[in-house]
């Protein structure tokens, strides 16, 4: 990944990205669309999360919505109840759902496979469950409403524009410590956890320490985008945090590319475009939906980021695995 | 009491459905999440059969298992096979069968529509009084229903040549392959039974629950919980963890709360796999390779 961001055609090309997407307010006047760009940032910084822990380490999680739950609830009871400013409510948030993410990653480093992956969906039930059933606090099934809107620097963010900016530049740091990760230490330590335990444990290498830092690390990331989501959307309740969402989560995981970080972006962008593309289909939406799923994972194994790689063979782009 | 046999009529449906998931994981390694909407699926061919064809309700049961079972093969062969031969990493798979249930589901959605729709027990749910307890009828046909079901596949895996292929298959699939068998054929078998066995619960727990397009969902999830705690791959194992899921599940949902009902099952899963990962019921803590 590093030589994306090292070699010269790759940063060009993303500067010029970034910098038609900074006017994309400008020619996007829909404020739907805009909405569904919004969200799209949201849900990026959650799949950045979790392809740190699927796709370097290795480990599923089908409950990546439970973190983002807490990122939501936390942030937003915090500021309801206590008159906390939105950026300390934010950081408590990301702290607590980290604290979910030991939790659920002491038992998971035990597990593989298929016993993992009901661990996450049973920790993910659990938590909406819990947002439904404690009413006192969570409000239950009709959840939190008038979520107050996050400050920066004394501004109110209010309008999509604004909002834009805000997931915008969250998005961007997200992306810059997701990279920063990747290429660290810890990053190939995870790699070296995903492609032989054994061995990395002969080198001397903590697992355990390591997976149960990958969750931590992932449900970080979701909690701090369910902050931002709760906040931007100014209302929430259980509904939001369905396993549905988590499964959706691990979609864009896959279907972007799992083992690159800019592979989380294009996931996230593209399924939720794609998603919203195929409403003209009304009924048949989501049977489309599912099979563009199955097609994508038979055809294009490592997903579409490995997809870009096949067709421009070994050029700047260092194999990243 | 009342509470441990009220949990065993819906204990019988999830060991049907864990056995769907168990059979498939045994056989391919294939981690199935459509094997909820298989239920679904044979609820809503069940109810076709039963209350607009108006046949009886033993065609319904066996159309709706030849349908859902010919849709297992079908998967199978279109989706699970190619997926393979591409050696496709776990995660795809997973991807690609979560594809197949949000297919099965909004089919159904466009066929049958949104509205819950109601299956009709053929016997009774009237409760009568038996040695001190409670039961209905309905409540012993689905324990029978289950129970027969059970006792056919183990007879189909012991004592048909199909089953013992799809055990050799199940044990060493290269082996197995030398010894002049057709493991993709064996999945397909794996994937048939399981899809029939799918929509037999199907029918059975519709009278409990209402038949609606997303109904595969939970009864799916449970089941495959179930599979879990009594040791995934394994078919006493399957069936063992069905009725102690439901017995746990009515005893925590009438001593304790309903509306944590789930939650403490889930809470319960989570422990049995940090504690003993291979299931509650298996003495051996064999690494399945």
């Amino acid at each position: 990944m590093k030589s994306i961001m090292s070699s010269r055609r790759g940063l060009a090309a993303f500067l010029l990205l970034l910098t038609g997407y900074l006017f994309t307010p400008y020619f996007v006047t829909n404020l739907y669309h805009l909405h569904i760009l919004n969200l799209a940032g949201i849900y990026t910084l959650v799949v950045l999360g979790l392809n740190i822990l699927s796709g370097y380490t290795g480990q599923v999680s089908m409950g990546q919505a439970g973190f983002f739950a807490i990122g939501t609830y936390v942030s937003a009871l915090l500021m309801m109840n206590w008159s906390i400013p939105f950026w300390s409510a934010s950081a408590m948030a990301t702290v607590m759902a980290g604290l979910f993410g030991a939790v659920i990653g002491i038992p998971a480093m035990k597990l593989s496979g298929p016993y993992l992956v009901l661990a996450t969906v049973g920790f993910g039930e659990i938590v909406r469950l819990v947002l439904l059933n404690w009413t006192p606090v969570t409000k239950g099934a009709a959840g939190l409403v008038g979520i107050p809107l996050p400050t920066v620097l004394g501004f109110v963010v209010t309008t999509e524009e604004h909002f834009f900016y805000l997931i915008l530049a969250s998005l961007l740091a997200g992306v810059f410590i997701a990279l920063r990760i990747a290429d660290s230490k810890i990053g190939r330590t995870y790699r070296a956890v995903r492609e032989d335990e054994l061995a990395a444990e002969a080198m001397g290498v903590n697992i355990n320490r390591y997976k149960i830092s990958a969750f931590i690390i992932s449900a970080m990331f979701a909690g701090f985008a369910g902050s931002l989501f709760g906040s931007f959307s100014g209302v929430t309740s259980p509904d939001n945090f369905t396993f549905d969402e988590s499964v959706g989560f691990l979609c864009m995981s896959v279907i972007g590319g799992n083992r690159s970080i800019v592979g989380a972006v294009i996931g996230a962008f593209g399924l939720t475009a794609v998603s919203e593309a195929l409403r003209v289909f009304q009924g048949f939406r989501l049977v489309i939906y599912g099979g563009i799923l199955i097609f994508t994972v038979i055809f294009m194994p490592q997903g579409i980021i490995g997809l870009f790689k096949r067709i421009r063979g070994n050029f700047s782009v260092k194999e990243t695995n | 009491m009342q509470f441990f046999l009220n949990g065993l009529p819906i204990g019988a449906i999830y060991a049907l459905v864990a056995l769907s998931y168990s059979l498939i994981y045994a056989a391919s390694g294939v981690l199935n999440w459509s094997q909820g909407d298989m239920v679904m699926l044979g609820a809503y061919v069940g109810f076709t059969v039963f209350s607009i064809l108006k046949l009886g309700f033993t065609s319904a049961l066996l159309l709706a298992m030849v349908a859902v079972a010919f849709l297992g093969v079908l998967v199978q062969y279109t989706i699970l096979r190619p997926l393979r031969e591409r050696k496709a990493p776990p995660i795809n798979v997973v991807i690609a069968t979560l594809g197949v249930a949000i297919i099965c589901r909004n089919l159904a959605l466009g066929i049958w529509g949104p509205d819950p729709q109601i299956l009709p027990s053929p016997v009774s749910s009237r409760p009568f009084s038996l040695a001190g307890v409670s039961v209905t009828p309905q409540d012993i046909l689905v324990l029978s229903v289950g129970i027969t079901l059970m006792l056919i596949l183990h007879f189909f895996l012991k004592n048909t040549r199909e089953g013992k292929a799809l055990r050799a298959v199940a044990q060493d699939r290269y082996a197995a392959q030398l010894m002049g068998i057709d493991p993709e054929r064996s999945d397909a078998v794996a994937f048939a039974a399981s899809a029939g066995i799918g929509a037999a619960a199907g029918i059975l727990v519709a009278p409990i629950f209402f038949v609606t397009f997303n109904m595969g969902a939970s009864v799916g999830l449970k089941g495959f919980v179930a599979a879990v705690i009594g040791g995934l791959g394994t078919i006493p194992g399957a069936i063992a963890g069905g009725f102690f899921l439901g017995v746990v599940e009515s005893l925590a949902g009438g001593l304790i709360s309903s509306g944590y009902r789930d939650a403490i099952t889930f809470a319960l899963l989570i422990v049995v796999l940090w504690l003993k990962p291979s299931g509650l019921f298996l003495r051996k803590n064999r690494q399945k390779v």
